[in-house]
């Protein structure tokens, strides 16, 4: 047997021991549980949000609301989470604490101000506790106080504001934590770059509404009958989170490294990650979910599929995907398919049909009688959704196959009506 | 044999997360194949689809509508051999738990408060003035009561019994469906219009004739069937011998006590290899009968009963005795039962049934020590034979003269006796309906 790939990857100037990172959020709320996390197999932390310490925040009660997918638990996750709840001090005790004991492993602080001075007074604070960077947060969608978090994020120049005031004080690098709640976050990371941030960290939580109360009519977390637009994290963004890493790793002014964050749960979903440009990547809904035992996967996972793809080092699955991917108008379009069914796997519950009659190019047959689809190749749409709904997995019953020759459907002429 | 079993606790339903969980198993197919594997029509394709987009209401109004002893049935059914049989998810793995659904749907519309009497679905069409007479309480004449009071007939039901339910209420342990559960379905029918005659016994083709005379426009035979067969044809009563039927019947009645006393730490035999057999066995398990042997002269793949059920029964601990025949029983001198005398069989050539028949090995008898014994070997109709009724319309050879369930069929499945009670009820309306007609065109001409 040979021995697992090294997992360790270089992201501004730091080697980290893997690329798995607690983003900052509840579950990097004390270095006993960052100390945990890194037990686990934790490469590093970004510590949760250290907040001013002349605003008073007091967070809301019940804070969080799962969303589920009929019987998947937390198919994401709602919450209205402030910067952290404990004292100051007691946050700049626990990094320097964290630093000493785990030498190996990156400590990352997360600051917010409120104003300009706060943002000074945080930045040295933090870096003065030992911290091996900053991750600036203007991406937070639901701060107490006014004009924060996610409001600074959609307001570029502050963005660059107040990176380059903290730039100027302090030596360690910067990340810029963006927020995906903008038209195009390319944006935002051209102003952070230029206020000197050294890296991106995308994305924060996507302001959202997952359910409202039918029996009192209060949007969730119903907070003593009341409720608020607040962040979404876990499985459901990361489609959004992924394209926001692929925009960023494919736009060629910003080169800087991309630490990548939004429903990250298991070592494919950090490989995707990895493909898109992320180096590093944090999660925290997974972990809520799950607890810290997941990096033990990731680890391991991530390991063996680098062994099997003949790759020595997670530095060489960055960004692979990107070559691949182009604009919509880009496309081989003489190149046409259909749907392909295998029929003797095929377990007759007719869910094809009803899609493609209903949703699809309607030129799925139906034979009642044997309770089979009846394929029609050459007006098929390939749209493909009869195989999103059908059941026959492992491999699947329906699949995409290429047919020479079939001709594209042009919506341009005259009808043949 | 887990004690803590209890004679009258039904195994736990479904919460509303499983319920939903198991509904997103669902395929919800095209042309529902489950829809087609129920005898009485229930369309589960329809409300586990309602179910799985959180159609609730509709969902517990699609089940009620097609069968007001939708409960019942939900725990009763084979469901293995019907509906669950025609699943697709058959194909994936494992069928969607149908019955188990259904009844989370009955049991969701009591913890919830909805009820067939105030919906709207249940609405009663104008009233009709032919007045409907059913003998019988059990499911084939509840659920034609309940079918023809939906399409505004004042119906009454005549029960010989103190109380309606015939099988459901006499014939099944309170561990497969409780009294208050029975009580909430028949309190659906009575809540339509139904009214239910207690201890109002009503026997043969002479007793139809007598309502038509009383001035019912259509009667329902649905009387069931309530002999025991016996071992012996001639059997004296012996302390310790009972019937599945008197057996049954005083478990149900709470009489656990009385039957538990005589059967508590006894050994107890029972003889028969069907449905009934199981329910027997399993009951004097839960009596606190120190062994229980059930004994069948046939192989237990051969045995009538359900799948589930002798694979429960030899789980909780009953002992198969199979392949021998009981012949006789032994007594003391105080005529106590002391054993049953047994023959050993080997299975011959097949019979009528297409099973192999079970034929006694000479010289093999021998003596089983048992304190008590249940035979539960069939039934049969009470004087007469079986009712003769068309199979597809229920009507009998007497016009106005319906008849269905197990007085027609024989032993049947109690899903078997709501459809048949669903068809009566269709026939009786179209019965009713061109007599009506007739009786326009009849006085048309007068009045013109």
């Amino acid at each position: 047997m040979s021995k697992p790939v090294d997992l360790s990857i270089e992201f501004c100037g730091k080697r980290f021991p893997n690329p798995f990172l607690l983003s900052s959020s509840p579950v990097s709320n004390t270095a006993e549980m960052v100390e945990r996390a890194f037990e686990h197999g934790f490469g590093g932390v970004v510590y949760k949000s250290l907040g001013s310490p002349h605003v008073e925040i007091v967070h809301p009660s019940p804070r969080m609301q799962g969303y589920d997918y009929g019987p998947a638990r937390l198919a994401g996750l709602q919450n209205v989470e402030q910067t952290s709840d404990r004292p100051l001090q007691d946050n700049l005790a626990d990094i320097a604490y964290l630093k000493k004991r785990w030498p190996d492993r990156v400590v990352i602080a997360s600051i917010m101000g409120f104003a300009a001075p706060e943002w000074k007074e945080l930045a040295i604070a933090a870096e003065g506790a030992g911290a091996d960077m900053l991750e600036l947060n203007f991406s937070c969608p639901h701060m107490c106080v006014e004009g924060a978090g996610m409001k600074v994020g959609q307001s570029f120049h502050l963005v660059q504001q107040f990176t380059e005031l903290v730039r100027r004080q302090v030596k360690v690098p910067i990340l810029a934590k963006l927020t995906s709640n903008v038209a195009d976050i390319s944006e935002p990371a051209l102003y952070a770059k230029k206020g000197g941030a050294d890296a991106i960290t995308a994305i924060n939580s996507v302001r959202a509404l997952t359910e409202v109360g039918l029996d009192d009519f209060v949007p969730r977390p119903n907070i003593f009958g009341k409720g608020a637009l607040s962040g979404f994290t876990g499985p459901g963004i990361k489609p959004i989170g992924l394209r926001c890493i692929a925009e960023l790793a494919g736009n060629k002014e910003l080169g800087l490294p991309l630490s990548g964050c939004g429903g990250i749960e298991t070592w494919v979903d950090a490989a995707e990650y990895l493909l898109c440009g992320a180096s590093t990547l944090q999660m925290t809904t997974g972990v809520i979910h799950y607890g810290y035992r997941i990096v033990e996967d990731m680890i391991e996972g991530l390991s063996d599929f680098l062994a099997a793809k003949g790759l020595g080092s997670v530095g060489e699955l960055v960004g692979k995907a990107l070559p691949q991917m182009c604009g919509v108008g880009e496309f081989d379009v003489s190149r046409q398919g259909a749907a392909a069914y295998d029929l003797d796997r095929c377990v007759g519950c007719g869910q094809c049909y009803i899609v493609c009659q209903d949703a699809g190019s309607g030129t799925l047959g139906w034979d009642s009688a044997k309770r089979r689809p009846v394929p029609d190749e050459q007006r098929c749409y390939s749209c493909m959704i009869c195989s999103f709904v059908c059941p026959v997995s492992g491999p699947p019953a329906i699949t995409y196959k290429e047919i020479r020759g079939k001709k594209p459907f042009i919506a341009a002429g005259r009808s043949k009506r | 044999m887990d004690n803590a079993k209890d004679l009258s606790r039904m195994e736990p339903g479904f919460e509303l997360d499983q319920a939903l969980a198991e509904a997103g198993r669902c395929l919800l197919c095209h042309e529902p194949p489950c829809s087609k594997g129920c005898p009485a029509q229930t369309d589960p394709g329809t409300f586990i689809r309602k179910l799985r987009f959180r159609n609730l209401t509709g969902a517990m109004r699609t089940v009620k509508q097609n069968n007001i002893l939708a409960g019942a049935c939900a725990v009763l059914c084979p469901t293995a051999r019907l509906c669950e049989k025609e699943c697709s998810a058959c194909g994936i793995d494992r069928p969607i738990r149908i019955g188990k659904i259904q009844r989370f749907l009955v049991e969701h519309s009591w913890k919830t408060g909805w009820k067939v009497s105030t919906d709207r679905a249940f609405e009663r069409p104008a009233a009709r003035q032919e007045k409907v007479a059913v003998v019988g309480a059990g499911p084939a004449g509840l659920s034609c009561a309940a079918e023809l009071a939906k399409q505004g007939f004042p119906v009454t039901v005549f029960e010989a019994r103190p109380e309606p339910g015939g099988v459901l209420r006499y014939g099944v342990p309170a561990f497969r469906l409780s009294l208050e559960a029975l009580r909430k379905e028949l309190a659906d029918v009575e809540s339509l219009g139904v009214k239910i005659k207690r201890s109002s016994p009503l026997q043969g083709p002479a007793a139809a004739e007598k309502l038509l005379r009383e001035g019912y426009a259509a009667v329902f035979l649905a009387i069931g069937l309530w002999e025991p067969i016996r071992l012996k044809p001639k059997q004296r009563p012996l302390k310790g011998l009972t019937t599945s039927l008197d057996f049954l019947a005083a478990v149900r009645d709470g009489k656990s006590r009385e039957a538990g006393g005589r059967i508590k730490g006894k050994v107890c035999a029972v003889i028969g290899g069907g449905s009934v057999a199981m329910d027997c066995a399993r009951s004097a398990l839960r009596s606190g009968a120190a062994d229980v042997y059930l004994l069948y002269r046939r192989s237990y793949s051969q045995m009538p009963a359900e799948a589930d059920e002798r694979a429960l029964a030899q789980e909780e601990g009953v002992h198969f005795i199979l392949l021998n025949q009981a012949v006789d029983y032994v007594t003391d001198s105080k005529g106590n039962l002391k054993g049953i005398g047994l023959v050993r069989t080997r299975l011959g050539a097949r019979d009528a049934s297409g099973r192999r028949k079970p034929v006694e090995v000479k010289g093999t008898r021998w003596v089983l020590s048992a304190d008590c014994a249940i035979e539960a070997i069939g039934y049969q109709p009470a004087e007469g034979g079986l009712i003769r009724a068309d199979a597809k319309d229920c009507r009998t050879s007497q016009p106005g003269v319906f008849a269905g369930g197990d007085i027609v069929r024989g032993p049947d499945l109690v899903v078997r006796a709501v459809a048949d009670g669903k068809t009566a009820a269709r026939s009786i309306l179209e019965y009713l309906d061109r007599k009506a007609s007739a009786g326009r065109k009849a006085v048309r001409p007068v009045a013109a």
